[in-house]
């Protein structure tokens, strides 16, 4: 009996041994892992956030990559916009972001300071990517303090997206130039003739109380610091507070619930305020038909409105820095990735791109007009990238405007802490 | 590896005879032990005790994830309580906790009641009461709970029949939370499971006598199931409170990844994924951590005091 015992566990010992070193062996060859193969192709990581539709277009634009540069594979990650950033954020820290992603304007001096984003300037100079053909000047929206660290493959400006149908019905006429006050009375008219509310909760969104602020000569963000006063959001709290008591801004427990759908698509409300390629998505979603209308002003001129944009940035610490610019200059300049994506990430920023892409569908052919009315207007003011910070104050923007709208919070004390948790980010 | 590999093998009967040959053999069946043991001893050192001294080390630190770890001593203490969402998500929790796990148990032991008959079809009934808690963890689940307690879904329409127009749970912060403790009562399998062994010890001559002398269910249930079942009871609120202080997935995906509306489905530990995820505060979210670490602690210290007063163990009673 102690006999056979002995043997098996001898037994067992070896198999163990045997497996352990092939764990080994396992880990070593692991540990070598190198995005360069024999044959000198490299692997780049492409990352991005958005739904379906861009990830099929984007998976399209990287066949045709791969295709002129064999050597070259691009490995796709994406996932939805709060999910990307918690896991670059992760990535990032651990020395492993992605080579190539998409970035935005509220994350370029967080990035920067932390030493994750290539000076893109470098690779241009070494003729890997152009900067030249940029629309309106947009390549500024990319630097921070002289270096090029985002290069934007599209831009977009904040617009006040409608359900036409509703505001045919309602008789309500959304014109270029008009008053907030003009604004909130086709809001009443709204209400008046279709029994459903007018907007969808715009007092929550940072992006439109900046245009506010800017257009009474202040903005949301200095370069280091928030550029308001603590009475400023309280008043401006207030005012949105006592239309969702109106009726006049949908029922924000409705709001809540219609998620990840928009509050606008689900019938909610006829407009709301958000960047205009948006109007794209809730065609998909919605029933009505949603069309672009001027952002209010204070003056009848001044609609504070800028040029905003997606953009590719890479990392600094890459170990193929000219692919990755090769990569860079073919998604933003070449004609075929124009037609393929469309003005999915906002109107295409390169000249080559926008004049390759022809809208067909109504819906991008009015984003393209809305942007040139836009430009063509005068109103387009310049972009500061955002203090490092701005992501977490955008968050808590939106949620302590969701507290007001529910009543939770009195516009005072939402506003003192919206500023307490503003400093807490900006220390960060 | 190598050295157990290579150590001589003796004949077993020579070991036997030998006191020494047998105390070594002794020690090469502990190595042995160790040896299997190796696997689950490295994974708890690298992958939980390391974790746990390095978390304890940031929760005094300012650290950012990208910049090396500031000292700052019990800063991130003093700011967590005085930071009014800390102290909302400490209300909200104990909230939770306080309303879900009684519940959760009253349904459990009452279920527990009543497939501790003997009937038919009676292992279908136990397996299907218990399924819920198989899959109730799962991401999938809290969507649908999301969908049913949405505006206009089947909750809202069946209070609307008995008159109560609330317009869905899910965006009302009065009433959100409480989707969140349905949920963990829908999912009572275990701790019933637990009930379901505990009232098979009952005695049956205790009954019978109990009977016999003219006691109703409810009072053989008060006098004699339920001083038997005790220590189910105690080890079944010990666990599901514990439980309860940890709850994160259904908050997290019943309220769409923001624990809201206005912070009303903030459990302690979404407040603390934010803090640490998206909001890149480790320390913070570390000291966090830790003085749940200690509060469940001094919970179950207090839960494991009272027993004295109302568990009856079998070596007390004789």
């Amino acid at each position: 009996m102690r006999t056979s015992r002995n043997v098996e566990r001898r037994t067992i010992l070896k198999v163990a041994g045997a497996s352990a070193a092939t764990l080994g062996l396992a880990a070593t060859t692991g540990c070598g892992g190198d995005s360069g193969s024999g044959d000198g192709t490299v692997t780049l990581r492409y990352a991005w956030w958005g739904g379906e539709p861009r990830t099929i277009a984007i998976k399209k634009t990287i066949a045709l990559f791969e295709k002129k540069y064999p050597k070259i594979k691009i490995k796709p990650e994406f996932t939805d916009y709060e999910a990307f950033w918690e896991k670059f954020q992760t990535q990032a820290s651990g020395g492993n972001p992605p080579d190539v992603f998409q970035n935005a304007v509220g994350f370029l001096r967080k990035y920067d300071k932390r030493g994750v984003l290539m000076d893109l300037k470098t690779q241009a100079d070494a003729g890997n990517l152009s900067l030249e053909n940029f629309r309106n000047g947009v390549l500024a929206n990319g630097q921070v303090d002289g270096k090029q660290i985002g290069i934007p493959v599209g831009a977009n400006t904040l617009a006040l997206v409608i359900d036409v149908k509703a505001f045919e019905k309602a008789g309500v006429e959304a014109k270029m130039g008009w008053t907030w006050d003009e604004y909130f009375d086709a809001l009443q008219t709204i209400q008046d003739k279709l029994k459903i509310a007018g907007d969808t909760g715009y007092f929550s969104i940072m992006y439109l109380y900046d245009l506010y602020l800017r257009q009474n000569g202040k903005a949301f963000f200095t370069d280091t610091d928030l550029g308001f006063t603590q009475d400023d959001l309280t008043q401006w709290w207030e005012d949105g507070y006592k239309r969702v008591r109106s009726g006049l801004v949908a029922d924000p427990k409705k709001v809540e619930q219609v998620k990840p759908k928009s509050a606008l698509s689900a019938g909610l409300a006829a407009s709301e305020f958000t960047w205009d390629n948006f109007s794209i998505r809730y065609e998909g979603e919605g029933e009505s038909d949603y069309g672009l209308a001027p952002i209010p002003t204070t003056d009848g001129k001044q609609t504070g409105q800028y040029l905003g944009s997606l953009m590719l940035s890479a990392f600094s610490g890459t170990k193929h820095p000219k692919e990755v610019a090769q990569f860079i200059d073919f998604m933003v300049h070449d004609p075929e990735v124009g037609k393929i994506m469309g003005y999915d990430r906002g109107i295409l920023a390169t000249t080559e791109q926008y004049d390759a892409f022809t809208p067909t569908d109504d819906n991008n052919k009015g984003v393209k007009a809305y942007e040139e009315e836009v430009a063509k207007a005068g109103v387009l003011g310049k972009i500061t990238p955002h203090p490092s910070g701005a992501d977490v104050i955008e968050a808590a923007f939106l949620r302590i405007g969701g507290e007001v709208a529910q009543g939770k919070t009195k516009p005072a004390d939402a506003a003192k802490a919206l500023f307490s948790e503003a400093k807490a980010a900006f220390a960060g | 590896m190598t050295l157990v590999k290579e150590a001589p093998v003796r004949p077993a009967g020579k070991r036997s005879a030998a006191p020494a040959a047998g105390r070594r053999g002794r020690r090469r069946e502990n190595l042995a032990g160790y040896l299997f043991m190796s696997p689950w001893i490295a994974g708890f050192l690298l992958l939980t005790a390391g974790p746990m001294i390095a978390s304890l080390y940031y929760a005094f630190t300012r650290y950012n994830l990208f910049t090396p770890p500031e000292w700052v001593g019990f800063d991130n203490f003093t700011t967590m309580f005085q930071d009014p969402r800390w102290q909302k998500s400490v209300e909200v929790t104990l909230k939770y906790v306080v309303v879900a796990t009684p519940l959760k148990l009253l349904l459990a032991l009452g279920v527990a009641l009543l497939l501790a008959q003997k009937r038919r079809g009676q292992g279908l009934y136990r397996a299907a009461f218990y399924m819920p808690s198989l899959i109730g963890a799962s991401v999938s689940v809290g969507f649908v709970w999301r969908a049913l307690f949405s505006d206009d879904a089947i909750v809202d329409r069946t209070q609307k029949i008995f008159g109560l127009d609330v317009g869905g749970w899910i965006g009302n912060p009065d009433y959100v939370l409480y989707s969140l403790v349905a949920l963990s009562i829908w999912q009572f399998g275990a701790p019933m499971v637990i009930f379901l062994a505990g009232l098979k010890q009952v005695p049956r001559e205790l009954y019978e006598a109990a009977e016999v002398d003219g006691a109703g269910p409810l009072r053989r249930f008060w006098n004699i199931a339920l001083p038997v079942i005790s220590p189910v009871l105690f080890f079944n609120v010990l666990l599901e409170s514990i439980h309860a202080f940890q709850v994160f997935g259904s908050a997290y995906v019943v309220s769409d990844s923001r624990c809201g509306p206005a912070d009303a489905t903030l459990v302690y530990t979404c407040y603390l994924y934010q803090k640490g995820f998206k909001e890149a505060q480790m320390g913070f979210a570390s000291a966090m951590a830790w003085t749940l670490v200690i509060a469940v602690a001094l919970v179950t210290a207090v839960l494991f005091w009272s027993q004295k007063k109302w568990v009856h163990y079998e070596e007390a009673a004789k």
